[in-house]
């Protein structure tokens, strides 16, 4: 079973950094090439302040949706905080800003499943909602499960986190050490392995495209407008 | 072999990005005009975005590349293209985006990738090339026909002037109370102001564009600049929507270079002439009006209160808005082309908007659009809300007083 995790994570992880890599050419040739409209706006510094709002408040779905935007901002920023706790297990000697995130990491992984159950309730009983994409209600379930096998680690049946770290830095150093024997653990890992295919590609490119909204918003009124 | 062609071909590398971007959030369908009257998901914006992806990545994906791209399926291929032209790119799913995806200009590209592949247009669509070249219009009326039965005979043209009027197809064939409205109200602001002949102002290009059918474009751009230019113009005038949208956004691309002169909407013409004390609107009217944002004047080029300015100016008038109105506004059904082949879409969203005017007591529904005028007067037709549907400037010009 470890072997299978190992050559599998690997498999994912090349998986993984090919994909960002064909999305930074698909940036880069965005940034280089024309816009969708003739005369685009150039960057400002007004702009970039504005995006930077969108991606990290998640703005323009407040706007929309404040019911979605409550469950999407609070499950993106613990799922952000849980990642940070997992760092311990990715560095041979642990840097002191990733403790920082240990108990917030713990309280965050409460917070995480809760906002997935809010989120699968508002798309499912909100009369407005009318379309639910089933690729996103995969990705919602299957963080669902990945977040409550993380937490009743972290609660009620604990995992070994020395053979959890030893595991995870043989990977990471090409020297694989056999895997955990905790079927938690190895459900948790390999659901994580699923994820990361399953992970939307919009993560990568989506705040260009808020950049590019935001100028774009910027210069609406100086279209027909003296400039 | 036709259909292993790239599908990014015909987009800008933005729009791949924006493709790439969509979450499949299902936002933008709240505020789709087409959802409200199919309720059909196949038409959706994110439906349209998946399918596309899985079409680009049957050409351009890892796999395609390593091994040889895929054949798109016929029949996903002819779905996608109904979906596509049944849209009336109002532009409101890319409004409220929460990402941002500037819909608006992405789905007439998308039509236009269809046309290069063979499947698009749709219906009466694909005549347009053809009965534009000949006619120089998409109704395929006589050139004789584009003013004579409108144009006030008291009003002067003048052979050269700075300010250039450009009536526009739908207005001069569809909308005339509309047009003869633009007409007397710049007459009476009493600065001279030129037109083309009738058979030398031809289409703008529009019905072409918003269909993908972009080949004669450069040609009737080329024709129409030189011909204002001729006439020295430097304010060029309009009231279409449509026909401003794609003089103020695309000309310059299909004209080569910036052009020789503004373009501005008959609304900020007015609205200026009036700040100015150039028109003076007199007569009182004692009525509730509500005003309908035409879609690719609000979200397209960001016109907004000037409208609003030209009716807070009447004297009596009370303005009231629609609950969607300004960048948010819903369309009528005659955006994108759509209404000569999508009728009955078309019909159930003109409906809508007179019911919303009709519920909220307005005593008149004020337009400001030839292709809204002509679409919402035919879905009054029978149906059981009246109102009283009237252009903006065929309001102001029966209201106005003596020359300032």
């Amino acid at each position: 079973m470890g072997t299978i995790l190992i050559i599998a994570a690997y498999g994912v992880y090349a998986a993984f950094w090919i994909r960002f890599f064909l999305h930074a050419l698909l940036w880069w040739k965005a940034v280089a090439g024309p816009a969708a409209i003739a005369g685009s706006p150039p960057l400002s510094v007004k702009a970039c302040a504005l995006s930077a709002r969108d991606v990290v408040l998640f703005w323009r779905l407040l706007k929309v949706n404040p019911a979605l935007w409550l469950g999407e901002w609070v499950f993106h920023a613990s799922f952000l905080i849980v990642a940070l706790r997992h760092l311990r297990y990715f560095f041979p000697i642990v840097p002191e800003w990733v403790w920082w995130f240990q108990t917030p990491g713990l309280i965050a992984g409460y917070v995480l499943p809760l906002s997935l159950i809010y989120i699968l309730l508002v798309r499912r009983f909100s009369d407005q909602e009318k379309y639910s994409s089933p690729a996103n209600m995969t990705l919602l379930a299957v963080l669902l499960i990945i977040s409550s096998l993380g937490l009743l680690m972290a609660t009620l049946y604990r995992a070994d986190i020395v053979m959890v770290k030893l595991f995870i830095q043989g990977i990471l150093c090409f020297s694989p050490a056999a895997a955990p024997d905790d079927i938690l653990f190895l459900l948790h890992f390999s659901l994580v392995l699923v994820l990361i295919p399953l992970l939307p590609t919009h993560i990568l490119t989506a705040p260009l495209v808020m950049l590019e909204a935001e100028k774009r918003e910027l210069a609406l009124p100086l279209v027909m407008h003296e400039k | 072999m036709k259909n292993k062609r790239s599908f990014t071909e015909e987009l800008s590398p933005k729009q791949v990005l924006e493709i790439d971007a969509c979450t499949q959030c299902g936002e933008c369908l709240k505020h789709c005009p087409v959802q409200d009257v199919t309720n059909n998901p196949a038409v959706s914006p994110p439906e349209k975005i998946r399918m596309f992806r899985e079409f680009i990545r049957s050409t351009d994906g890892l796999k395609a590349k390593l091994f040889g791209g895929a054949e798109a399926d016929r029949k996903r291929l002819e779905d996608f293209t109904k979906a596509v032209y049944e849209c009336t790119t109002c532009g409101a799913c890319g409004q409220n985006c929460p990402v941002g995806i500037f819909t608006q200009r992405l789905w007439p590209t998308l039509r236009k990738e269809m046309v290069k592949r063979g499947l698009g247009p749709i219906g009466v669509q694909a005549n347009l090339p053809k009965v534009i070249t000949n006619s120089g219009n998409p109704y395929d009326k006589p050139a004789g026909d584009r003013y004579q039965p409108w144009f006030p005979v008291n009003v002067k043209v003048a052979e050269r002037a700075g300010i250039g009027y450009y009536a526009g197809c739908t207005g001069a064939y569809e909308a005339q109370p509309m047009v003869r409205g633009d007409v007397l109200v710049l007459n009476a602001i009493g600065t001279p102001f030129t037109m083309l002949p009738p058979e030398e102002e031809v289409c703008c290009g529009f019905p072409l564009f918003i269909t993908g059918q972009h080949d004669e474009l450069e040609g009737l751009v080329k024709r129409l600049v030189a011909g204002y230019e001729a006439r020295g113009v430097k304010t060029l005038v309009c009231s279409c929507p449509c026909c401003v949208n794609i003089m103020s956004r695309d000309w310059p691309a299909f004209y080569g270079k910036e052009l020789p002169f503004t373009i501005r909407h008959i609304t900020q013409f007015v609205a200026s002439a009036i700040k100015e004390g150039k028109l003076r609107i007199t007569k009182e009217l004692r009525e509730t009006v509500i005003y309908h944002d035409p879609c690719y004047l609000s979200r397209g080029v960001g016109v907004i209160e000037e409208p609003r300015d030209v009716l807070g100016s009447i004297p009596g008038v009370k303005v009231i808005e629609f609950e969607r109105h300004g960048l948010n506004s819903r369309c009528c059904g005659s955006g994108g082309a759509a209404r000569k082949v999508f009728h009955d879409n078309a019909i159930k969203m003109g409906r809508q908007t007179i019911d919303e005017a009709v519920k909220k007591k307005a005593d008149r529904l004020i337009l400001g659009c030839p292709a809204c005028y002509a679409k919402v007067n035919e879905a009054m037709q029978g149906h059981d809300k009246q109102i009283k549907i009237t252009d903006i400037m065929e309001l102001v010009s029966g209201l106005l007083g003596e020359r300032t």
